[in-house]
């Protein structure tokens, strides 16, 4: 279990992270989302004790990194965002040396080296230099790495980075895999991965939480109203009174225009029982209803929504999702023309 | 600490670099070693080595140590392999202090070698054990200080070429200051020269080569010994603070 309290960290006068608490619980994927220049790196490399913080404490399995650092970083592996690989060493002399330097008992250190490489899958390239393996076999000597010593907790600094799309499954399996027995902090700025595999997650921006939560009630949270998207023939504004019209609907916006007479439109609607009578009420108005499809709030929304909140104004997640709700509405309310031209701003909404 | 010692002196080995270093050395022993015999005026030849090593050495601190100390730390910094260490649990000491046994591992193998000159002198002509053995004990203490200091900048720069560039630098310097001690406008300076005479390796030097081991130099270098360590260790944790 990893604690982490208040940690703030300044370089000179810029406060690269926050007063940023958190805790990671055993057998967890916590996912470390924000986007680039955010602060994830210099959190991840405060708790692995290669940079000591300002102020605040970390705690790994009850030793504070600065007090007990050498017990405490036994319970670690890392792997940063740079594999940190020794170019002219071969694979199996490479990881040899972490299982030195790690405190492997020598005797063990064979099997033990044997057991990561058949893990990650990298048995074939033991004997070859780093210097002329691939990129995603360097990152995956690297997670190896990270692995040697059997540390609890495994803190990978975006691992997936310049891996191929089957690696990339592989990866995410092995990351599944190690839950069983490990606690896994993953950083990432790319959502998608971070929404496969992670059971919480931190957002951060500007060296400052956003939020807190599982992935699951961010998105219940976010996907609580559903949007369908209309392609209708048929004047515009014509469609919109009738949408509007019906019980149920929420606000329509992004009114696009896709050729004379063919318009798109963004419905939120309550509950997905409006459905029908929407599209009655469309048809009854002699529109011609070409496509219907839905879609939710997706994961990313949100995360665009946190990560462009002003510095320093920090709202829940709970006020933020009111907040977006209350803007669509507004936009909703204008007349269709303008909502059009005003499509692209709600897109980013 | 043993397996980072090990991997240190390893990377020495399947390099260039050992090899380079251990050549060129016994280059400069072989070198001088034929000079001294074609300058010989006796033929009853006396091993006496204190030119031998005074020349030998200097050579050897100025431009052949900053080649096995360059990569210490500048390259660790630029290839990110620092994180690995710094993330391990191994303390900031003890990666320094295993980098300088593993350097000071291939000096002492160099010696080693270079034992063979001594040797043949033995054969043909007369070698003063003292002497040689004082003037052994001065060229490992010395050879160590500039290893240290070699550490030193490596740990300052980011990249092999400059921490050898300002090595070779630094040594420069401490060589014409040295040379400036010997001058007659110093002399009239005499409390600059003193201070300079304190901080002086070479006077310290010529002391073993004349077969004198005493206490106040030996102290003296080890003492440089763990300053330049001691700073190694400073610079590594400061800049753990401030990096980004």
């Amino acid at each position: 279990m990893v604690e982490i309290k208040h940690l703030t960290k300044y370089y000179g006068p810029k406060a690269a992270v926050k007063d940023i608490s958190f805790t990671i619980e055993d057998n967890e994927i916590l996912g470390f989302l924000g986007p680039n220049g955010a602060g994830k790196s210099t959190t991840l490399n405060i708790i692995c004790g290669v940079i000591p913080s300002t102020s605040g404490s970390v705690t790994i399995n009850g030793y504070d990194i600065e007090e007990q650092p050498v017990k405490a970083k036994q319970c670690i592996g890392f792997l940063p965002e740079i594999p940190p690989v020794y170019m002219d060493m071969k694979v199996n002399e490479y990881l040899m040396f972490v299982a030195g330097l790690r405190g492997v008992p020598a005797s063990k250190r064979k099997s033990h080296i044997q057991r990561v490489m058949q893990r990650l899958n990298i048995q074939d390239v033991s004997k070859r230099l780093i210097h002329n393996l691939s990129k995603g076999y360097k990152q995956r000597v690297g997670f190896a790495q990270a692995l040697i010593g059997d540390p609890k907790i495994i803190i990978l600094d975006e691992p997936t980075v310049g891996l191929d799309p089957s690696q990339l499954i592989e990866v995410r399996n092995l990351i599944l895999d190690l839950k069983r027995d490990h606690s896994i902090i993953l950083s990432s700025h790319i959502l998608s991965e971070i929404s496969a595999i992670c059971d919480r997650v931190v957002i951060i921006n500007h060296g400052e939480i956003q939020a807190i939560d599982t992935i699951a009630n961010l998105e219940s949270s976010a996907g609580a109203n559903t949007v369908l998207k209309l392609k209708i023939q048929g004047s515009s504004r014509e469609a919109a009174r009738i949408i509007k019209g019906v019980e149920g609907v929420l606000r329509v916006s992004n009114i696009t225009f896709v050729k004379t007479g063919i318009y798109t439109y963004d419905v939120e609607i309550a509950h997905r029982d409006v459905r029908n009578p929407l599209l009655s009420a469309l048809l009854y108005g002699k529109m011609e209803v070409l496509e219907v499809s839905e879609e939710r709030k997706s994961l990313e929304q949100i995360f665009v929504n946190l990560v462009n909140q002003p510095v320093g104004k920090k709202k829940s997640l709970r006020d933020l999702l009111d907040e977006m709700e209350d803007e669509s509405q507004s936009t909703a309310s204008e007349e269709p023309e303008e909502a059009a031209s005003a499509g692209e701003e709600s897109e980013e909404v | 600490m043993f397996s980072l010692y090990k991997k240190e002196l390893q990377g020495y080995f399947f390099s260039p670099l050992a090899y380079t270093f251990i050549g060129l050395v016994m280059l400069i022993f072989s070198g001088f070693f034929v000079w001294w015999i074609f300058t010989a005026t006796s033929t009853q030849v006396e091993f006496q080595f204190s030119y031998f090593f005074y020349y030998n050495i200097l050579l050897t601190t100025i431009l052949l140590i900053p080649i096995l100390t360059m990569r210490a730390f500048a390259e660790e910094r630029k290839n990110g392999t620092e994180v690995l260490l710094l993330s391990s649990p191994l303390s900031v000491s003890k990666i320094v202090l295993a980098k300088f046994l593993a350097v000071a591992t291939v000096l002492v193998i160099a010696m080693v070698l270079s034992l063979i000159y001594p040797m043949v002198a033995s054969i043909y002509g007369y070698v003063v054990i003292p002497n040689l053995i004082a003037s052994y004990v001065g060229y490992l203490l010395y050879g160590l200080a500039y290893i240290a200091l070699g550490l030193m900048i490596s740990s300052f720069v980011a990249t092999p070429g400059l921490a050898m560039l300002l090595s070779v630098a630094c040594s420069l310097i401490l060589f014409f200051m040295e040379l400036m001690l010997g001058s007659s406008f110093l002399a009239t300076l005499p409390i600059v020269s003193d201070v300079l005479y304190w901080f002086s390796n070479q006077a310290k030097f010529e002391n073993f080569t004349q077969g004198f081991c005493q206490l106040s130099d030996l102290v003296s270098y080890v003492t440089e010994i763990i300053v330049f360590l001691l700073w190694t260790i400073i610079s590594i944790e400061k800049r753990r603070f401030s990096r980004s």
